[in-house]
C-alpha cells in the first residue's frame, strides 16, 4: 500500500495540481480571468438563489394541444372523402371522447368506401423510422361507425414539438437580443422551465408568457355580419352558420360589437416573414408593417382577389384587430395592419409577431424569484460558515493526531475542497444554497476518511506493529469499510439527484463530488503524502 | 515529536458494555417512535409551501416592521389564514443598495388559493400581486427581497417525490449492503435508518419548524451519514467474528462498537462543528436544514451503536461463510 510507482506519483500531483488550475478562476477578478487559456476561464455557475433572478415551472395545456389534434384530423377525414372518386355518404364525423373521432356512414356500403380513405391518413408519427408507430388507430367498430382514435405516440409527439416550439418562441420573445443567460428547458414531460438570472421585476415576463400572440386573417361574412337578427343571435349564443366564427372586436380599436367570419383560413401568424412597428401613412396613429412569405403572399393575393369590396378580419388571440375594405387585390404581400395602435403597442405586437405564436398556453404552476442582494447574503454567510468550519475541524484533527499526521489530514481536507471546486468549475454544475451547505457537510465528513485510517494506524502499532507495518496494515484495512461507507452515502446522493429538483439537485451534485473527492485525498494523496514522509525520515515510533 | 493528541483521554481499548444496555436502548427507541408516530399522528408536521402550494413573500421594509398593522392590512384585503413572521437577518446582510439592514425582515406567507375552473389558473400570481400592492398602499413602501409561489399540482408533486425518495434510497442502500453482508446486517441497517427518519420526523413535529423540500436533502443526507457509521460497525464486526472464532457473538460485537468508538466520537465532532458554523451563520434559510443535520448526527450515532448492532442478536445474525470464512474482496 506504500509504495507508490514514479508515474503514479506524478498522475496523482498532476491530477492535484490540475485542480488547482482550474479552482484558481474562482479567486481572480473577470479581467485577470479572460486572459487565462479557455479551460481555466470556467468558473462555479451560481444558481438563482445566490444570483438573484426569476425562476418559472411553466405547464403545457395539454388539453388544448389534444383538441387541436382532433380538429385537424376531422379536417383531414372530411377532405379525404371530399376529394375520393366515389365519395362515401357521412351521417356524422365528430369528436366523441377525449381522444377520438367518431365517424357514423349512411350505410354498410359507404363505410366500406370509407375505411381504406381513413386508414390511409394514419401516417407513421416519425417518418425516419422504420417502425415508427402510426399517428392514429382507425376501428371499424360496427355496420356503419368507424372509430379513430389518436395514440400515445402521435400524441406525445404532438407534445413534445410543442414544448420545443413553445421554448423557442419564449426565448425571442424573453430575450430578442440573446444577452440575459436565459435557462429555457423541458422539464418532464408536460413543463418547461424558465431562469433569468438577475430579473426581479417579473411582471414584464409574465406577460410575455401569457400573451399568445395568434394571428390570422379572415374573410367576413358580409351577408350574416350585416344582419342585425344573425348577429344579434351570434353575440348572445355565440350559434352562428356551419363554417362560420363570431369574434369581437378588440378594446384598443374602439369599436363594440364584432364581425361573423368565415373560421377556415390559411394566413396566420406562420405566414409571417416580418413585422415591424412604424408611423401611420396617413394619420399620425402607429400601424404594424408586415410581410408574408411567398405562398402566403400568393394565397393572400388570391384571397382578396376574388373578395374586391368586402372586409377581411385581422384577428390577434380571438379579438378582431381592424376589419379593412379590400379595394384591390394585395399581391406584393406587404401590407399594414391599423387598430388604434400607438408606437410603443405597435413596437410591442410586432415583437411578438416576429417572435411567432405560442402553439399552446402556458400556465405558471412556481414561481421563484430572489433578489441579488438576498443571494449575496447567502454567499456571504456560506462563506463565513465554511471557513469557520474549516478551522474548527482543521484545528481538531491536529488535537486529535498531533502536528505530522494532522498535518497529513489537513492537506488532504484542504485539498478536497480545492478539488471539489474545480469539478464545479470544469462541469459548469450550479452552485445553490443547498449546495454550500452540501460543501460545508462534506468539510465536517471529508475526514472520516482519515480518522479511519489513523485509528487502524494507532490500533496497530499499539498491538506492537512497526510503524511501517503500522501503516500499511492501517491503510489495507480500512479500505473496505471507507468504501463500504461512502458507497452507501453515494447511493443516497444519486438517488437524490434523480428524485429531487431544482435546488435539491445542486445540493446532490456537491454532496457527491465531495465524497469522490473525500475518498481519492483520503486514501490516495494522504497516503502518497504519508509514504512520503516515512520513506523521508524512516521513524522508530509514530507520533499519533 | 512532541505529541499533544486530544483523543488519547479516551482510553486505547475502551471496554465499555454497549450491548449490555441494549435492553435500555430498545425501550428507549421503541418509546421515541411511539412518541414520534404519536406527534406526527396529532400535532402533523408544520408543512412549507413546498408541500402545501402557495406564496411566500420576504419584504425589507423602511424600519422595523409593524406586525400588527401587516397582519391587520392583509386582513383588511381579504387574506384569511395568511402567516407574517419577523426574521432576524443573516449576518452581515445588506439591502439592495448595500446599506447593512439592521431590523428585521418580514416573511409573508399566503395560502394555496383556489385554482379550480378557467380563473384559478393565475390565482397564486393574482394574490401575490395584489398583496405587494395593497401592502405598500397600506404600510407604505417595502423591498421584495424574496417571492416563492407554488401551485397545487406541483405542491402534489413534490410531495409525492419527497416520500419517493426517501423509500427509494432505503431500497437500494438495503440491496447494496445485501450485497456486501449477510441478509441480517441489510435488514439491520435498515432498521436503524428507518429509526432514525421517524425521530427526525417526530422531532419536526414537536418543535413544529418548517418541514420543505431541504429537509428532505436533510434526511436524505442523515441516512446518508447513519449509514455512513453503522457500515463501519459493522464492517468491523465481520472482521472480529473471523478473528474471535471461539468468543460469544455479543461480545464480538461489544468489541466492534469499541474499536471504533474513537472514531465515530471524532468523526461526529468534526461533522458537528461545520453544522453548528452553519446553524449560528447561515440565515434563516439554511436554519431548518442544519436543525435537521445535528439532531441528524446524534441519532445517526445513536443508532449505530445501539440499535444498529444489538439487532443482529435479534435477527439471529449466523456465523455463516460470509460472516466467518475469507472475504471476498
Amino acid at each position: 500500500m506504500l509504495f507508490f510507482s514514479r508515474s503514479k506519483i506524478f498522475m496523482i500531483l498532476g491530477f492535484v495540481f490540475l485542480g488547482l488550475l482550474l479552482a484558481v478562476p474562482n479567486g481572480l477578478n473577470e479581467s485577470t480571468r479572460d486572459k487565462m487559456p479557455g479551460a481555466f476561464q470556467r468558473t462555479i455557475n451560481l444558481g438563482l438563489d445566490l444570483q438573484g433572478g426569476a425562476h418559472m415551472l411553466l405547464e403545457v395545456d395539454l388539453s388544448s394541444i389534444l383538441s387541436q389534434a382532433l380538429i385537424n384530423e376531422r379536417t383531414a377525414i372530411n377532405d379525404s372523402f371530399r376529394r375520393a372518386d366515389e365519395r362515401p355518404r357521412t351521417e356524422f364525423v365528430r369528436a366523441d371522447g377525449d381522444d377520438s373521432i367518431l365517424v357514423r356512414l349512411r350505410s354498410k356500403e359507404d363505410a366500406d368506401k370509407a375505411l381504406p380513405l381513413i386508414q390511409e391518413l394514419s401516417q407513421p408519427v416519425d417518418p425516419t423510422q422504420i417502425n415508427s408507430a402510426k399517428t392514429t388507430r382507425v376501428e371499424r367498430e360496427s355496420d356503419r361507425n368507424i372509430r379513430v382514435t389518436i395514440t400515445k405516440a402521435q400524441i406525445d409527439f404532438i407534445r413534445e414539438q410543442t414544448i420545443d416550439k413553445s421554448i423557442g418562441v419564449l426565448g425571442r420573445r424573453i430575450d430578442p437580443n440573446g444577452n440575459l443567460e436565459l435557462t429555457l428547458a423541458p422539464e418532464g414531460s408536460e413543463r418547461i422551465l424558465l431562469q433569468v438570472p438577475g430579473a426581479v421585476n417579473t411582471q414584464e415576463i409574465k406577460k410575455k408568457i401569457n400573451e399568445s400572440a395568434n394571428l390570422s386573417f379572415h374573410l367576413v361574412n358580409e351577408k350574416d355580419s350585416t344582419n342585425d337578427q344573425a348577429m344579434m343571435v351570434a353575440m348572445e349564443t355565440g350559434r352562428v352558420a356551419a363554417g362560420d366564427k363570431y369574434f369581437p372586436f378588440s378594446e384598443a380599436n374602439g369599436r363594440g360589437g364584432g364581425l361573423i367570419v368565415n373560421e377556415r383560413t390559411r394566413i396566420t401568424g406562420d405566414c409571417l416573414k416580418n413585422s415591424s412597428g412604424g408611423p401611420h401613412p396617413e394619420n399620425n396613429g402607429a400601424v404594424v408593417n408586415f410581410e408574408f412569405n411567398v405562398a402566403c403572399a400568393r394565397e393572400f393575393g388570391q384571397m382578396t382577389a376574388r373578395n374586391i369590396n368586402k372586409r377581411f378580419a385581422v384577428i390577434l388571440d380571438g379579438n378582431i384587430i381592424t376589419a379593412p375594405n379590400i379595394r384591390s387585390a394585395i399581391t406584393g404581400g406587404r401590407g399594414y395592419i391599423e387598430g388604434g395602435f400607438t408606437m410603443e403597442s405597435a413596437r410591442d405586437l410586432s415583437l411578438l409577431l416576429n417572435a411567432g405564436a405560442l402553439p399552446a398556453k402556458l400556465t405558471i404552476v412556481e414561481e421563484r424569484t430572489v433578489d441579488p442582494s438576498l443571494g449575496a447574503d447567502s454567499i456571504r454567510a456560506g462563506r463565513i460558515a465554511s471557513m469557520i468550519g474549516l478551522l474548527g475541524v482543521a484545528i481538531f484533527m491536529w488535537m486529535g493526531y498531533g502536528i505530522r499526521f494532522g498535518t497529513i489530514a489537513n492537506m488532504a481536507l484542504a485539498t478536497n475542497i480545492i478539488l471539489i471546486a474545480a469539478a464545479l468549475s470544469l462541469f459548469g454544475s450550479t452552485l445553490t444554497l443547498p449546495g454550500i451547505a452540501g460543501i460545508i457537510l462534506t468539510i465536517g465528513m471529508a475526514v472520516d476518511a482519515n480518522v479511519l485510517i489513523f485509528e487502524r494506524i494507532r490500533e496497530e502499532t499499539y498491538n506492537g506493529k512497526t510503524p511501517i507495518n503500522a501503516i500499511e496494515t492501517g491503510y489495507k484495512l480500512s479500505m473496505a469499510p471507507i468504501l463500504d461507507a461512502n458507497i452507501t452515502t453515494l447511493i443516497a446522493a444519486v438517488t437524490l439527484y434523480f428524485v429531487g429538483s431544482g435546488p435539491v439537485r445542486g445540493f446532490a451534485v456537491t454532496l457527491a463530488i465531495g465524497i469522490v473527492m473525500s475518498v481519492f485525498t483520503a486514501v490516495v494523496f494522504a497516503r502518497l503524502l504519508t509514504s512520503t514522509w516515512l520513506r523521508g525520515k524512516r521513524p522508530k515510533t509514530l507520533p499519533i | 515529536m512532541k505529541d499533544i493528541s486530544l483523543v488519547r483521554i479516551l482510553p486505547q481499548e475502551p471496554r465499555v458494555p454497549f450491548i449490555n444496555m441494549r435492553m435500555i436502548a430498545a425501550a428507549l427507541s421503541v418509546l421515541g417512535i411511539i412518541a414520534s408516530i404519536f406527534l406526527f399522528t396529532t400535532k402533523g408536521l408544520n408543512y412549507g409551501i413546498d408541500f402545501t402550494g402557495g406564496t411566500v413573500i420576504e419584504i425589507n421594509t423602511k424600519g422595523d416592521p409593524d406586525d400588527a398593522a401587516i397582519r391587520a392590512a392583509l386582513l383588511d384585503m381579504g387574506f384569511e389564514g395568511a402567516t407574517v413572521q419577523g426574521i432576524q437577518p443573516p449576518v452581515g446582510a445588506v439591502d439592495q443598495d448595500g446599506v447593512p439592514i439592521t431590523h428585521r425582515l418580514m416573511r409573508i406567507g399566503l395560502q394555496l388559493q383556489d385554482e379550480t375552473g378557467e380563473a384559478g389558473q393565475g390565482a397564486q400570481q393574482e394574490a401575490l400581486n395584489q398583496v405587494v400592492a395593497g401592502l405598500q398602499e397600506r404600510i407604505g413602501a417595502f423591498y421584495v427581497r424574496n417571492t416563492e409561489v407554488v401551485g397545487s399540482q406541483v405542491s402534489g408533486e413534490l410531495r409525492r417525490k419527497g416520500i419517493l425518495s426517501v423509500a427509494l434510497a432505503l431500497i437500494m442502500v438495503l440491496g447494496y449492503i445485501w450485497l456486501r453482508f449477510e441478509w441480517q446486517f441489510g435488514l439491520g441497517a435498515v432498521m436503524a435508518l428507518a429509526h432514525d427518519v421517524i425521530l427526525t420526523i417526530g422531532v419536526f413535529s414537536l418543535t413544529q419548524i418548517e418541514f420543505n423540500l431541504t429537509i428532505i436533502a436533510a434526511i436524505l443526507t442523515i441516512v446518508g451519514y447513519s449509514l455512513n457509521d453503522t457500515v463501519i460497525v459493522y464492517d468491523r464486526i465481520r472482521e472480529n467474528l473471523r478473528k474471535f472464532k471461539k468468543k460469544p457473538l455479543p461480545e464480538v460485537l461489544n468489541i466492534a462498537i469499541n474499536d471504533t468508538l474513537s472514531r465515530t466520537i471524532l468523526t461526529s465532532l468534526t461533522t458537528l462543528l461545520a453544522l453548528v458554523a452553519l446553524y449560528v451563520l447561515g440565515g434563516s434559510a439554511l436554519k431548518g436544514f442544519s436543525f435537521a443535520m445535528i439532531w441528524g448526527v446524534f441519532v445517526g450515532t445513536y443508532s449505530s451503536i445501539f440499535v444498529a448492532s444489538p439487532l443482529l442478536l435479534a435477527l439471529r445474525l449466523k456465523r455463516g461463510v460470509n460472516t466467518g470464512g475469507e472475504r471476498k474482496d
